[in-house]
């Protein structure tokens, strides 16, 4: 109980430092957030969809409507608009059709879009007759906020693939129609109906053809193909949490100098209680700390960011031997510093190195080589892969070695602070 | 045998160049008596009392609490030890009486009986109105009455109280006196230690007077007393070359200590003040000097002091 009354006072203490408490919760919360958003609020590091505006002054001359719409259809500039809108790139662009080129240009300056693109008038003609001698090229306009590079990047490629294929389709027509003539057909409605054919050949084909295969791997965990990936808020905020919760362990554990300057703990030296008891309770309100930022953290990151953990046991168990790391090494970087201010020194650099060797910055994010091996030499590093197997649905199978490495971590780590503990205050 | 009996006490810290810190201390405290240390700071005093609250262990000799050593029955010890620290050790930011609960459950108690007894202290060291206010809100006085009251909760057999009014006003300063005098009346053995020679004289049945880790001079304050013979003390505060004099008069006659202070201040053992006082007028004069305050004292722990040491307290 004694032990108890102590770990429920120094929990208090830190539950009532503002400063302390935006570090264990906040920091980690705003970090999660701004890199989930980053990169989008779905599956894996995906970029944002590229708020673009399309303008197409390629139309038609005029004529009747049912003509005229079928012209439309026809043209180059409908060609790159299909494209832009099409439903599968909706994940990369976000496309609105304007009217005009003013208005789509003043919505790149405005920040209302990140890219316009501007089909130019006569664009199609252009494109048929471009081998014609006299002919300047036209090209499409790509206006872009100066600040944006990837977004109008990935417009550009897909304006100029669609403007390739266009090109490639008019040079497969005038060469059918030169080898036509060559052969000596010089019926127009003939050579004009080849001319069509061909370029629609060509489009068709270029459109089955896929010049890239693209195949998934095999998932790591069996049965995990049919779970949704995790979120990148949720991958973040597992780094994140792990790096913040180090930091939680030492500043409640450095209550531990507080009370030694402040004669409290002196003083509780002079009562009945026992030594062993007065650590044992700093030691459990260091793990009672850390424990409950971690569970609020997951709390929080399941409700706001919408995170799924995965199965309850090893996400409980993960979390527990989270817990257990941050408040061993809390306590051990804390027991051999003289003062609060050696010991933030001191373990700040420690769990930055740790941060960065075991890769929290990383999220879950799937590592190999060198790095994959080096961060096992890191508490945290096993920890993060605990929790990179349970968000793909990994089980017990799957957590059991990042478990054991890490408890077996807080073990060594709980011996050499009470020894140090023990050596300064026998 | 006494209630607190320590024998050949000795602290060395850092050693073997460390400084000893106590040495060889022998004294006896017997049941419902008043005992002050009394001595300087960097006397030995706080190392004392802090090997007799078994917060460090004594190089060599030992100490009986209660009949129970502080080296070998230290759980013992600390059941029947109330300590009062020279630095208030409370957490600033728990209320009064949630401090004094912490303190309670750390000597074992709990419940109602706690709760009953927090409101007595509470009552003793007068605080019950501000019970509920964090302690970082308290005045130095206040922060001090609970100082004290936490270490009352569990009915100690024995209070020390190690430097317990400094730094703090005169009305708290009475108050904690008074207290400590009504504590004993219940019957607690009372170990005090101060460097204010006042509070000795005011509350000890005995004192024991501490210098560079040694109990220099033991005893009932007549007794002590008694060492300095007929002298009385002369204090002499110079508007210049009190050093100059104070070697002067070191070596004159009828002056059997002196001691000197930065601020002037010279004080003196005279076996006959009224002979002396003239030469003293006279000297001052020769040397250029004006005596801008004298007084005399009958003999006092202060004097007892300054004839053993040649050093007044406040030195």
């Amino acid at each position: 109980m004694r032990a108890l009354s102590i770990a429920w006072k120094d929990i208090r203490h830190i539950y009532r430092d503002f400063a302390a408490l935006a570090m264990m919760l906040v920091a980690p919360l705003l970090l999660a957030a701004a890199l989930g958003s980053a990169f989008g609020a779905g599956d894996n590091f995906a970029l944002p969809a590229v708020h673009t505006v399309v303008v197409d002054l390629d139309l038609p001359a005029a004529t009747g409507s049912t003509d005229r719409a079928a012209a439309e259809r026809e043209r180059a500039g409908s060609h790159i608009v299909e494209v832009l809108t099409s439903p599968e790139l909706d994940d990369v662009l976000d496309t609105t059709v304007l009217e005009s080129a003013e208005a789509a240009r003043a919505a790149v300056d405005e920040g209302e879009a990140d890219v316009a693109v501007i089909i130019p008038a006569g664009l199609s003609e252009r494109l048929s007759q471009a081998s014609a001698p006299g002919n300047e090229p036209m090209v499409v306009e790509v206006y872009k906020d100066p600040a944006v590079t990837v977004g109008p990047a990935i417009v550009s490629a897909i304006v100029g693939s669609v403007t390739q294929s266009l090109d490639g389709a008019r040079a497969a027509a005038s060469t059918a129609v030169e080898l036509a003539v060559d052969v000596g057909e010089v019926d127009p409605e003939k050579l004009v109906a080849l001319a069509g054919a061909t370029a629609e050949a060509y489009v068709s084909a270029a459109q089955q053809t896929e010049a890239v295969s693209i195949a998934d791997r095999g998932p790591n965990i069996a049965g995990g193909e049919d779970r949704p990936d995790p979120n990148v808020a949720s991958q973040v905020l597992v780094g994140m949490m792990i790096f913040f919760m180090l930091f939680g362990g030492a500043t409640a554990a450095r209550s531990i100098i507080d009370e030694h300057r402040n004669g409290t703990l002196f003083r509780l030296f002079t009562t009945p209680t026992p030594r062993s008891m007065i650590l044992a309770g700093k030691y459990v309100g260091v793990f009672i700390v850390v424990l409950v930022q971690s569970v609020i953290l997951l709390l929080v990151g399941w409700l706001l960011f919408g995170a799924r953990w995965g199965a309850i046991g090893p996400v409980i168990a993960l979390t527990l031997a989270g817990a257990l790391v941050a408040s061993s090494l809390g306590l051990l970087t804390v027991s051999f510093a003289k003062t609060p201010a050696q010991a933030g020194a001191g373990s700040a650099a420690i769990f930055v190195f740790l941060g960065l060797v075991g890769g929290n910055f990383m999220g879950t994010a799937n590592v190999e080589g060198t790095f994959a091996s080096v961060r096992r030499f890191t508490p945290n590093g096993w920890l993060i892969e605990g929790w990179g197997e349970v968000l793909y649905g990994g089980s017990w199978g799957n957590v059991a070695v990042p478990l054991l490495a890490s408890v077996a971590f807080s073990l060594v780590f709980f011996l050499l602070a009470t020894w140090f503990f023990r050596r300064r205050y026998a | 045998m006494p209630a607190i009996q320590v024998e050949d006490l000795h602290k060395q810290f850092d050693p073997p160049k460390g400084p000893v810190a106590v040495d060889d201390v022998t004294f006896a405290i017997e049941e419902g008596e008043i005992f002050s240390l009394l001595g300087p700071n960097g006397a030995g005093k706080t190392t004392t009392i802090s090997m007799l609250s078994c917060l460090l262990r004594p190089d060599s000799g030992d100490a009986w609490v209660g009949g129970h050593s502080v080296s070998k029955e230290s759980d013992r010890v600390r059941e029947l030890i109330g300590v009062v620290p020279q630095e208030i050790a409370l957490y600033e930011d728990l209320s009064g009486r949630e401090n004094l609960l912490f303190w309670g459950r750390m000597y074992g108690m709990g419940g109602a009986e706690l709760n009953t007894r927090v409101d007595e202290v509470l009552e003793l060291i007068g605080l019950v109105d501000r019970q509920k206010d964090r302690v970082d809100k308290y005045s130095g006085g206040m922060k001090r009455r609970v100082n004290i009251g936490a270490a009352l909760l569990h009915r100690p057999r024995f209070l020390y109280l190690d430097e317990p009014t400094v730094g703090i006003d005169p009305q708290s300063r009475r108050s904690i006196l008074d207290g400590v005098k009504d504590l004993n009346r219940q019957g607690v053995t009372v170990l005090y230690t101060t460097h204010y020679m006042e509070e000795a004289q005011e509350l000890s049945d005995r004192v024991g007077i501490m210098d560079q880790g040694k109990m220099i001079a033991l005893g009932t304050q007549p007794e002590l007393v008694r060492l300095v013979g007929e002298s009385t003390r002369v204090d002499v505060v110079l508007d210049r070359e009190a050093e100059s004099l104070a070697a002067r008069w070191r070596e004159a006659e009828g002056i059997a200590t002196v001691s000197s202070s930065e601020d002037g201040r010279v004080s003196l053992l005279a076996t006959d003040a009224n002979t002396l006082m003239p030469q003293l007028f006279d000297d001052a004069r020769a040397a250029d000097a004006r005596i801008t305050d004298i007084s005399l004292a009958e003999p006092n722990l202060e004097t007892v002091f300054l004839h053993l040491t040649g050093r007044a307290l406040r030195d």
